[in-house]
């Protein structure tokens, strides 16, 4: 017995120093230590010694079991660094196995979106400024040539925190308030969450726009327009059909609505395009002169554009989004999507 | 704004112009058609059919079997209507038809009878209350035909999308004349001109203020017979959803959308003293029935139409009760009025009524219009209720304005949009729509308005009146001729762009959660009654409890994001937001906004990545901590010089976050103030959240790190010669820090220590109870020579020696 024990270690640990990748391991621990294998062969057989001699056999079989079981272990490490075990010197490297990829995470497609809007318009030479999420009745309103009870309120549902204190319900309040510190010329945009008291499967109430303006000297409705082919062909990537149609802005005067050719069907019309074969993307408009006159620019001296855009809905059409209540629940088999 | 094709061409040919193109010009015309659908598309199969012979039913004495003929077929159905009859012509929904309430048409048998379709009452066609009994056609009605045209309604529904704006075209002679304008033709109107005769002795008006009221015009009508409108009239509001009540009514609704101008019919003898005062409400007039039987609160700013007694309408909302036009009612009074806009839509808020009537008032009534938009609705009643008009009336016109005259330049206009114009071109456009102009000089035309143009008051409105007639699609494109200047970058923003992108590169995904959440976040998160986060900023008409107030955290928001993603089976989690945060000041004040940065980690280190290779491992406070000192040394404000901007140290007695587990919490400090802190969270914080898994949190003041300026990057020479590495493992007592010995290490006058890391820290056996051991790699280098075995020794001595004695440590052995 003793004997046997004796020789089972030499024999493991020849056998062991002669492996060299983890199917010969493998083989190894089957032959060894499996439950069939040489080891528990031979302790099978200490039933039969003699009870005075069971301790002593008992004590000098574990610590060869440990003895081997150490050894493998080691083995085992030291072919562990190579793929997992699966790849050795001797092996056929299986390359339809997936490769070692570091995690990364993903910027919301909103932050992605914004990135690029504000990318097209810095490279125009636009500076970027932000403002405050809850604003001023003023600058929200009044500044933009909003009256109190004007109807054109209506088409603003806001949420009130005090009489004159609200949640932007958009990032316009940013042009009264740049036009306040700051002299012509002026290009500037301003991104942002915007809120409006309004839910439901193409609403949400925050969502994100981009505001920009343009204030100089014989600043023109053309202008305006070329600007804007510019930035939505650069954020659509092919050569659109745009077109420029009449609208209402109390801040602007004339007002336009972009519609540009429907990114779904190509303009053949469509359910996203309500079959038009266009889409709304953004409302513009020649800077009313009102506007100019509460901040006190000459209106007869200054005129620019302005303009607003929705980056939900961008990302939407960009990236074939058909509900927007994904935005904001941070599914990350959402967010990991683009 | 709704309109049928078929009653625009009441007032304008539109010769062969199709829908589709009609639509167009009316959507590049700034009236934006939102649909051009097909009026009651689910009574398109349904047919006329005439009732042959009626048999009583032998099992059921209410039922009739009749044979009716669609055409050339006939079929028998059993019918329970009391009117059915021989001769009668009706509509005819046949077996497989599907009714507008859903219900599909199925041959069957009724009481032993076979039935194959069904004859249809009004209501069970949605075209009426009426369900008395089956519809009833004109008898000489041809059978089998389809029952839309046959009732002319085989027409097409439009609908625009009216800015505030356009008050105009909110009826359907101010779009027939935006058309009439495209295809410059003439219109045809029911009306034209009217003038009213002031002669009136039967009944007296009176304004008091007429800056609330500037036009208020009555007649009245005597011995009108009420009843329902003839099917001309019931088709036309049908065919744009309103809801045919009587002759009387329905010619005053009617009017309404033809004209644009809301009249309202007072019950003459209801009225006491034979007089209409419009006023605002008395003290003691505190209540107010109007017509839909609601009672309603009056305040003293409302204007209200009342007769010798007291209040029967609220002007320009809706009428009351006590002065409805009834069954009974023979004498009308006609009122068309024109009120301030404020003052009605102040009155709609506040009673919360909106009606077709405060729409046009809100948004302004053309006050040229009153007297010709009355003249066509007597003319109605005339020929339609019987009524007798009597001659004379009141038109109190207080409030008339100057004739709105104004001046367009030529030069600022061609400016402005960027194009060549000339007095003809523009006066071209502008006539089209009935603004008349003449020259005024070289470069001015004087310019008429019309009245019901409201919108045009200035230079401006006239300049948007050519682009929108010449077609913006018709005005070139250009660049606008800037001079150069580099736009500011906004440093924020700028560091928000390098933070995320950094994060995002190391594994977490940007969330984005709504400012506002519910207050209960404040509970859950178990903040002290003290803690400042619980000032929340209230809205005051949240859409529900759950985004009822502004953030004053983000990590809520991101713990019912990793929430959200286990449920969904997305265990392993790394968010992070950055994201502003609301602290109220006064009422009436501003919050102060401040941007946070907030991650979580939480599931496996490894993420999603391939199990093939992942290890089952589990993110730690480690995670967080590597993280977020990765993020700060790539905003180079942390690891880039001896001398760090921001530091981490443990916290201090209650600095802990009571959301966060004190024994895995570091505190962060910077020159500019408290920075954050990033810890393990509490279970039982994460619990409130329905989260069982380990949750670790970094939480920054985005502010602070966006005011730090990083230190610059600077160039250290690469080394020439080479380095000797030495390892020490100490024994140390266990509440040694290992940071307090590389702390030593490094602040040690061993010159030639270029760096030193833990490699191992172990405790257990066979180490005793009480103590570690800690392993550390010492590098060497010398920038001016290749150290020898003896530098480093002496080096390396003295450090063992210090290290062990300032830990109350020995050497491990072996």
């Amino acid at each position: 017995m003793e004997q046997e024990l004796d020789n089972l270690r030499t024999l493991a640990k020849e056998q062991l120093a002669a492996v060299t990748n983890s199917n010969q391991l493998e083989d190894f621990r089957i032959r060894f230590l499996g439950r069939k294998g040489q080891f528990s062969s031979i302790m099978k057989d200490l039933g039969q010694v003699p009870k005075e001699d069971k301790p002593r056999l008992g004590q000098m079989a574990n610590s060869v079991k440990k003895e081997i079981e150490a050894l493998y272990g080691e083995k085992q490490q030291a072919l562990a660094p190579v793929a997992g075990g699966m790849v050795g010197d001797s092996d056929e490297i299986d390359l339809t196995l997936p490769g070692r990829r570091p995690q990364t995470g993903k910027l919301h497609p909103v932050t992605q979106i914004m990135n690029e809007v504000c990318s097209i318009f810095e490279s125009l030479g636009f500076s970027v400024a932000e403002g405050p999420d809850v604003e001023h009745d003023h600058y929200n309103f009044e500044a933009l040539n909003i009256p109190a009870h004007h109807p054109a309120r209506d088409m603003h549902d806001t949420f009130y925190v005090s009489d004159s204190i609200l949640l932007r319900t958009h990032t316009s309040p940013m042009q009264a308030r740049i036009m306040e510190k700051q002299q012509p010329p002026l290009r500037v945009i301003a991104p942002g969450k915007v809120y409006r008291c309004d839910s439901d499967i193409t609403h949400t109430p925050m969502f994100h726009q981009v505001e920009g303006f343009l204030v100089d000297r014989d600043v023109s409705f053309a202008d305006l327009k070329g600007v804007l082919t510019i930035f939505t062909q650069k954020m659509f990537e092919k050569d659109l059909d745009l077109r420029f149609r009449p609208s209402f802005f109390p801040f602007t005067e004339p007002s336009a609505e972009v519609d540009i050719a429907c990114v779904i069907c190509d303009g053949a019309g469509c359910r996203v395009c309500k079959r038009t074969g266009w889409l709304e993307i953004l409302g513009a408009g020649m800077i009313d002169p009102e506007v100019f006159k509460m901040v006190g620019y000459n209106p007869e001296v200054y005129s620019g554009f302005a303009f607003g855009l929705g980056i939900e809905r961008i990302a939407m059409l960009k990236y074939g989004i058909d509900d927007i209540r994904l935005y904001y629940e941070n599914d990350l088999r959402f967010l990991s999507q683009f | 704004m709704k309109f049928t094709l078929d009653w625009l061409k009441e007032y304008i040919d539109t010769g062969d112009l199709s829908p589709e193109a009609l639509a167009d010009h009316l959507t590049m015309l700034g009236l934006e058609v939102d649909s051009v659908t097909k009026l009651f598309p689910e009574l398109q199969p349904l047919k006329t059919a005439k009732v042959l012979t009626v048999e009583t039913h032998p099992n059921a004495d209410n039922l009739h079997i009749c044979e009716v003929a669609v055409g050339d077929d006939t079929f028998s159905i059993v019918c329970g209507a009391p009117n059915v009859r021989e001769g009668l012509v009706t509509a005819i929904a046949l077996v497989g038809t599907v009714m507008p309430d859903g219900m599909k048409i199925k041959a069957s048998k009724v009481r032993g009878v076979k039935s194959t379709g069904m004859l249809c009452s009004e209501r069970e066609l949605g075209l009426g209350d009426s369900h008395t009994g089956i519809m009833e056609l004109p008898s000489d009605t041809e059978h089998g035909q389809p029952l839309l045209a046959t009732l002319g309604l085989d027409d097409l529904l439009v609908e625009v999308d009216l800015t505030p704006n356009r008050p105009d075209c909110a009826s359907v002679i101010g779009v027939a004349r935006e058309v009439a304008g495209i295809l410059r033709k003439p219109l045809t109107l029911p009306v034209e001109k009217a003038t009213i005769d002031h002669r009136n002795s039967e009944f007296s008006v009176d304004v008091e203020n007429c800056e609330l009221c500037p036009r208020y015009a009555a007649r009245l009508i005597r011995n009108v017979t009420i009843g329902p409108s003839p099917w001309w009239i019931q088709k036309r509001l049908l065919s744009i959803g309103l809801r045919p009540i009587n002759n009387v009514v329905d010619i005053t609704n009617l009017v309404m959308m033809e004209y644009g101008q809301p009249l309202h019919a007072f019950d003459f003898d209801t009225l006491n003293g034979k007089q209409i005062l419009v006023r605002n409400p008395r003290t003691n007039e505190k209540m107010f029935t109007t017509l839909d039987g609601v009672e309603r609160e009056l305040d003293s700013d409302m204007l209200m139409i009342c007769d010798g007694k007291g209040p029967v309408a609220v002007a320009g909302v809706m009428g009351g009760l006590n002065s409805e036009v009834s069954d009974i009612t023979t004498n009308i009074l006609l009122e068309s009025a024109c009120f301030n806009e404020v003052s009605i839509r102040k009155t709609a808020r506040k009673l919360k009524l909106a009606s077709e009537a405060s729409y046009r008032f809100e948004r302004g009534v053309d006050p040229g219009g009153c007297i010709i938009a009355m003249e066509r609705a007597i003319s109605l009643f005339c020929e339609v209720a019987g009524g007798e008009a009597v001659a004379g009336g009141v038109d109190l016109y207080g409030g008339i304005r100057p004739l709105n005259s104004q001046t367009l330049r030529i030069s600022r206009t061609a400016s402005l949009l960027g194009i060549d114009l000339d007095y003809d071109k523009i006066a071209n456009v502008l006539q089209s729509i009935g603004i008349r102009c003449k020259p005024k000089d070289d470069d001015t035309l004087w310019v008429n308005p019309p009245t019901f143009r409201v919108d045009i008051e200035r230079e401006a409105d006239l300049v948007e009146e050519v682009a929108r007639l010449i077609g913006y699609n018709n005005i070139p494109t250009s660049l606008p001729l800037v001079s150069l200047s580099y736009p500011e970058q906004d440093p924020k923003r700028h560091m928000r762009a390098k933070a995320s992108t950094l994060l995002a590169d190391i594994g977490f995904s940007e969330a984005i959660n709504y400012s506002f959440v519910t207050e209960k976040h404040l509970s859950m998160m178990h903040l002290a009654e003290d803690d400042s986060r619980r000032e929340m900023l209230q809205l005051l008409n949240p859409l529900s409890e759950e985004q009822s107030v502004m953030r004053t955290m983000l990590l809520p928001g991101l713990l019912e994001n990793l929430k959200r993603n286990i449920n969904f089976q997305q265990t392993d989690v790394k968010l992070f937001e950055i994201g502003k945060v609301f602290t109220p000041q006064g009422d009436n004040e501003q919050p102060i906004e401040k941007e946070r940065l907030t991650c979580i980690l939480s599931g496996k280190r490894a993420g999603e990545a391939s199990s093939l290779y992942a290890s089952d491992d589990r993110v730690d406070i480690f995670d967080a901590k590597g993280s977020c000192e990765l993020l700060l040394e790539t905003l180079r404000l942390y690891g880039v010089e001896l001398d760090d901007l921001v530091k981490f140290r443990s916290p201090n007695e209650n600095e802990a976050e009571v959301f966060s587990d004190p024994s895995q919490c570091l505190i962060l400090d910077s020159d500019k103030g408290p920075l954050g802190q990033l810890a393990r969270l509490q279970p039982e914080t994460a619990k409130e959240f329905g989260i069982k898994q380990e949750v670790f949190f970094i939480d920054l003041d985005f502010e602070i790190i966006s005011s730090l300026h990083g230190a610059a990057k600077s160039f250290h020479s690469l080394p020439v010669f080479p380095a000797v590495k030495r390892d020490i493992a100490l024994l140390v007592p266990i509440a040694v820090k290992a940071g307090d010995m590389l702390a030593t290490i490094h602040s040690s006058k061993e010159k030639f220590i270029e760096h030193c890391e833990i490699f191992d820290v172990y405790q257990g056996k066979p180490l005793d109870t009480g103590i570690k051991s800690v392993a550390i790699s010492v590098t060497y280098r010398s920038p001016t020579k290749t150290l020898t075995e003896k530098n480093v020794n002496k080096s390396h001595t003295r450090l063992i020696n210090l290290l062990t004695s300032k830990f109350n440590g020995s050497l491990r052995e072996g």
